[in-house]
């Protein structure tokens, strides 16, 4: 994925912001990190590069931890992001059925992006709700009880959301 | 002791005045709890709130409103308490908009306490039973969740009120090493895993003779299927605190982290307000209560990787680095946290600390078995009527938690199985209904007391697939340093993936075993060493589920995906009816010159949609398997 | 200067500088015990990933690794038993599952340390009952001097290591569980990275994965 120029610019920016604030121990090293990720939605190449200076530690070492966590994602993240339980409880109300059918409708995998970046799709494990099973959550909001039927309706919901937008933004134009 | 009051007995007392005024004056008016913790909140529990609020000031009442914690009664939230001068305390559950605005007019305007829809009564009284009249109540027995869900979790006025921070008081004017010798005596086994003596490790940190040392609460609570750490932070987060401060004190440490799972952002923002509110009244940071005690807490947010729970992946991670394990010895009580000597513990486990402190070792030890004393805390989830949170005295049995607490199977089901400790436990079929619980009999029984998971299982769920699903998990999660736990369970997955398929061979069963046997004596830390208990667990009790998938394509319990077929009985199906072909994503039913709707087997993606529209009085959708009795069907059918 | 302890090892007695690990007692011995990941100079922070260097020491009930575990004054220590060779080629096994093999062309053949694992313990190459975890990565030509093949890695980590100490550290350990990997930063070739050249990398590796050309 190639970022864009104004991508990379916030990118560093954002980075040395947030870097400004902590000083250069090595403990500090995730927590920043999280604060990217927290403020970009993703950890893309120029801000690990601006902390790995910081904390004079090796490019290749960020790296290492911006792999190596769920948390961290190295692209940009849809617009709308859907994410999946996949906890003991929903999988066993069918979460996978849930899964396929986001997958289905979203034409994405797990883990990706749509071309569009409206949506994007991943997996948790367990958002404490196993009495509400399945459950998806949306952006923040928790979605109890999935049905496959459910899936279609929340796109619905979704794309009537949109179009009003689209509306309004033609009707302020 | 002597009588004469210390200074920190005396700055103490005043924060016990300060907080009986606050708590007090609490009931002097209508008081409403709405149970608002993550899982309260995810039924709704917020706008309950808002819903309340507005009609209390539409109607000009006098009333206090607070969000309080979860008392473990998930099932039946949003929850909601009311406490009316003169009357009892009463839990109602299920509470929807409508029902919440009615309890402010009927009852707190009117008189109207509306018991039909009452849970249970807080107290004892003349007209309704208390949740100790219920055969959940009988079992239950609540140390570190006896204040959740009844006090307001944002106000140390209401922990101290209710004896919090009195250990800490206490413990204060005592040595570090007689709060070791006391919980040392209780027999407190960590609630983290493993159960390992607390005191014994905290004996251990208190003997390093260096400056600097640390103590860390392991809130990073992995295991998919619980929450009972994140529901005590959210509930009761001062209780996590003040353990933690006695462990500080007990080893020689000024300061302290909650590492704390990333996904639990409420759960943050009330302990950092906790770790303020302590702040404030001198019961943390510099010279708490007058003396020369110092301790300074602070979060640090995991990154969402389930081995940063195990300790030395833990300090890793915070040291930033990877969340990879490394060989023990050293433990982290020996060297730790940038090599300090450093005491980590579980959330529950330091919840029980401020108790054992307060009440003594004996009291502790009075609940319990001998070597597991005190309670444990489990997620009671799956196909039992009510799920939630409970805490029981170790010891009970299987059969207490599921049929008494959980009230049985729901639908009229029939039991099959219950898993314990999530990936790295075990499943236990009926013969094991009587097991006790505690640390020793569940290992015995090839199960693990693990973080505190519990699912219980009917007749629907797959063994096969179940152990597919925690070996899934941990593959996914292993960190992938060592050989064993990288391509073991790897190797593992990839022969259960074949079996729920059906490509199954009957070797595949020993290589299974082989494998599992090999990972658990090779693997580096816990997670891969327990990693095979779920398949070892299933392979021992339900072999018969793995030979049926195999030998006959057919998963008995009609749950593998590849191994079943929708199938729409033509006798049931009523021609008239079309809920099934509304209800398909993929348009892959359809109506035949009868009129009768049949499955496109090609097209269809089972996700039982059409099962679930299937009106109750059809019941036309049936699941076949193997998938080929479709055509033998349709055969017999001409 | 550490004192000197003694120690048996299958039988042989030996002597060993107090704090080493029981791996480099043996080896300095001439007792062979199949190893991987191990580093001399890191010996006090062991890696121990390859789970290979298994051993058995009278009086304790489980097999421990060597690399891991001190040699102690009056120690009997057995590497070879029937339980220990079946774990140490159950190890071999998974790690063989997930490596290209090619020995009739690899360019490792012969210096090749998963070679002299299976003629020691007469293990076969390709394991029986396993399947092939091939992940298919591309190889790596960028560098005229080094060739990486990520398919034949075995996650020692020794070229990471060599790569500080004695390169210019653009190699390290990323991504997570089968998934984890010998890389780069943001995964680029080797050709567009600092790296000098300097071989160090494929001096150590055990496996051929990164391999010296003579350009
Ligand atoms: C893979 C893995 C995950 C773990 N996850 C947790 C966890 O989420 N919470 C926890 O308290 N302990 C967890 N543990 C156990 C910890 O390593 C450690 O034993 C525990 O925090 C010690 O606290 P205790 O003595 O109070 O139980 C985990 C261990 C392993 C191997
Ligand atoms: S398993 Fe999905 S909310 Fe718990
Ligand atoms: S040499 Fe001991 S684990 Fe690799």
């Amino acid at each position: 994925m190639k970022l864009t120029n104004e991508e990379k610019t916030a990118a560093i920016e954002t980075s040395q912001r947030i870097l400004s604030n902590y000083n250069q121990e090595k403990g500090s090293l995730i927590p920043t990190l999280q604060q990217i990720q927290n403020e970009l939605g993703y950890v893309p190449s120029p801000a690990m590069e601006v902390v790995a200076d910081h904390f004079n530690v090796m490019k290749v070492d960020v790296y290492s931890i911006v792999t190596f966590y769920n948390q961290f994602r190295l692209t940009p993240p849809g617009k709308n992001q859907v994410k999946v339980c996949m906890g003991t409880a929903c999988h066993m109300r069918g979460g996978n059925i849930i899964m396929d059918s986001w997958k289905r409708r979203l034409e994405i995998d797990c883990g990706e992006t749509s071309e569009d970046r409206e949506f994007s799709l991943d997996r948790v494990a367990c958002v404490g709700c196993c009495t509400q099973a399945p459950v998806t959550v949306i952006n923040e909001e928790i979605h109890a009880k999935v049905t496959p039927t459910r899936v279609e309706g929340l796109l619905y919901a979704y794309q009537l959301d949109k179009d009003k937008e689209n509306k309004k933004a033609g009707e302020d134009n | 002791m002597s009588n004469k009051s210390t200074a920190a007995a005396t700055a103490f007392e005043q924060l016990k005045q300060k907080a009986a005024g606050t708590w007090n004056t609490l009931r002097d008016k209508p008081l409403i709890m709405v149970g608002a913790a993550t899982c309260g909140r995810a039924a709704g529990a917020q706008d309950i709130t808002k819903v309340i609020r507005d009609e209390l000031a539409s109607r000009q009442i006098e009333a206090t409103v607070i969000e309080v914690g979860c008392m473990g009664h998930c099932y039946a939230e949003p929850l909601v308490l009311i406490q009316k001068p003169d009357n009892p305390t009463i839990c109602y559950g299920y509470v929807s908009e409508g029902l919440a605005s009615m309890l402010v007019r009927e009852f707190i305007a009117g008189d109207d306490p509306c018991i039909e829809f009452a849970l249970a009564a807080m107290e004892v009284n003349d007209f309704i039973p208390t949740f100790e009249d219920f055969p959940r109540g009988m079992v239950e027995k609540k140390v570190v969740m006896q204040h959740c869900g009844i006090i307001d979790p944002e106000n140390i006025d209401h922990y101290i009120a209710n004896g919090g921070y009195e250990a800490l008081a206490k413990a204060i004017d005592k040595s570090g090493e007689e709060v070791v010798s006391e919980i040392k005596t209780s027999g407190l086994r960590g609630r983290g895993g493993a159960g390992f003596p607390t005191g014994v490790k905290w004996e251990t940190c208190r003997q390093f003779k260096e400056d600097v040392k640390y103590v860390i609460c392991n809130a990073d609570e992995g295991d998919p299927g619980a929450f009972m750490d994140r529901t005590l932070l959210e509930s009761n987060p001062h209780q996590v605190l003040e353990g933690l401060a006695l462990a500080a004190h007990a080893v020689g440490a000024s300061k302290g982290y909650l590492y704390i799972r990333a996904e639990y952002p409420l759960a943050v923002e009330r302990i950092k307000k906790a770790i303020n509110q302590a702040e404030e009244s001198g019961l943390l940071g510099e010279s708490i209560l007058g003396t020369d005690f110092n301790l300074t807490l602070e979060i640090f947010q995991g990154s969402g990787a389930f081995v940063c729970g195990e300790e030395t992946a833990l300090i890793a991670s915070m040291e930033g680095e990877p969340g990879i394990p490394r060989h023990r010895p050293p433990f982290p009580a020996e060297a730790g946290l940038w090599g300090k000597p450093t005491v980590i513990n579980n959330v529950k486990t330091l919840s029980y600390i401020p108790h054992i402190i307060r009440k003594g070792a004996d009291w502790f030890r009075e609940t319990g078995t001998p070597d597991s004393p005190g309670t444990a805390v489990f997620a009671l989830a799956g196909k039992v009527i009510n799920t939630g949170l409970v805490e029981v005295p170790m010891g009970v049995t299987l059969s207490q938690l599921v049929y008494d607490v959980g009230s049985g199977i729901d639908g009229g089901k029939q039991f099959k199985a219950v898993q314990i400790g999530g990936p790295s436990g075990g499943c236990l079929p009926e013969s094991f209904l009587e097991t006790a619980i505690d640390f020793d009999s569940l290992n015995q029984a090839g199960a693990m007391m693990g973080s505190g998971g519990m699912v219980v299982m009917d007749e629907d769920d797959c063994m096969v697939e179940i152990a597919r699903y925690f070996l899934d998990f941990t593959q996914n999660e292993s960190c992938g340093k060592c050989t064993f736990c990288r391509l073991g369970t790897k190797q593992m997955l990839e022969i259960l993936e074949r079996i729920t398929k059906g490509e199954g061979a009957l070797e595949d069963i020993d290589t299974l075993l082989n494998l599992a046997k090999n990972v658990k004596t090779g693997s580096l830390c816990n997670l891969g060493k327990t990693a095979p208990n779920p398949v070892l667990s299933t392979l021992k009790h339900f072999r018969n589920e793995y030979e049926a998938h195999i030998t006959e394509g057919r998963c008995p319990s009609l749950m593998c995906l590849n191994l079943i077929a929708y199938y729409i009985l033509p006798d049931k199906c009523e021609r008239s009816c079309d809920a099934c072909i509304g209800s398909c994503p993929v348009e892959s039913i359809f109506s035949n010159e009868d009129r009768i709707k049949v499955v496109d087997q090609e097209k269809c993606v089972k996700c039982k949609s059409c099962m679930d529209a299937c009106p109750p009085q059809y019941s036309a959708v049936v699941k076949l398997s193997p998938p080929e009795l479709v055509q033998e069907k349709e055969n017999d059918n001409g | 200067m550490g004192k000197k302890i003694n120690l048996t090892i299958d039988g042989k007695k030996i002597q060993a500088m107090e704090g080493d690990k029981i791996l480099w007692a043996a080896l300095e011995n001439d007792i062979y015990i199949p190893h991987l990941c191990a580093m001399k100079e890191q010996q006090q922070s062991p890696f121990a990933g390859c789970r290979l260097c298994f051993i058995e020491i009278e009086g304790k009930p489980r097999p421990v690794a060597a690399c891991t575990e001190p040699a102690l004054e009056g120690m009997v220590v057995n590497t070879r038993s029937e339980s220990i060779d079946r774990l140490v080629e159950a190890g071999f096994n998974l790690i063989m599952s997930n490596h290209h093999i090619d020995c009739k062309i690899c360019a490792a053949s012969g210096a090749c340390e998963l070679q002299k694992i299976a003629k020691e313990r007469k293990i076969r190459l390709k394991p029986k009952k396993l399947v092939q975890l091939d992940r298919n990565l591309p190889k790596d030509h960028s560098k005229d001097c080094i060739i990486y093949d990520p398919n034949k890695c075995v996650l020692c980590g020794r070229c990471v290591t060599a790569c500080r100490t004695e390169g210019t550290a653009v190699l390290g350990l990323a991504y997570r569980g089968f998934e984890r990997m010998v890389t780069t930063f943001g995964d680029i070739p080797l050709g567009e990275t600092d790296c000098s050249g300097c071989g160090s990398c494929a001096n150590v590796c055990p496996a051929g994965a990164l391999i010296e050309t003579d350009n």
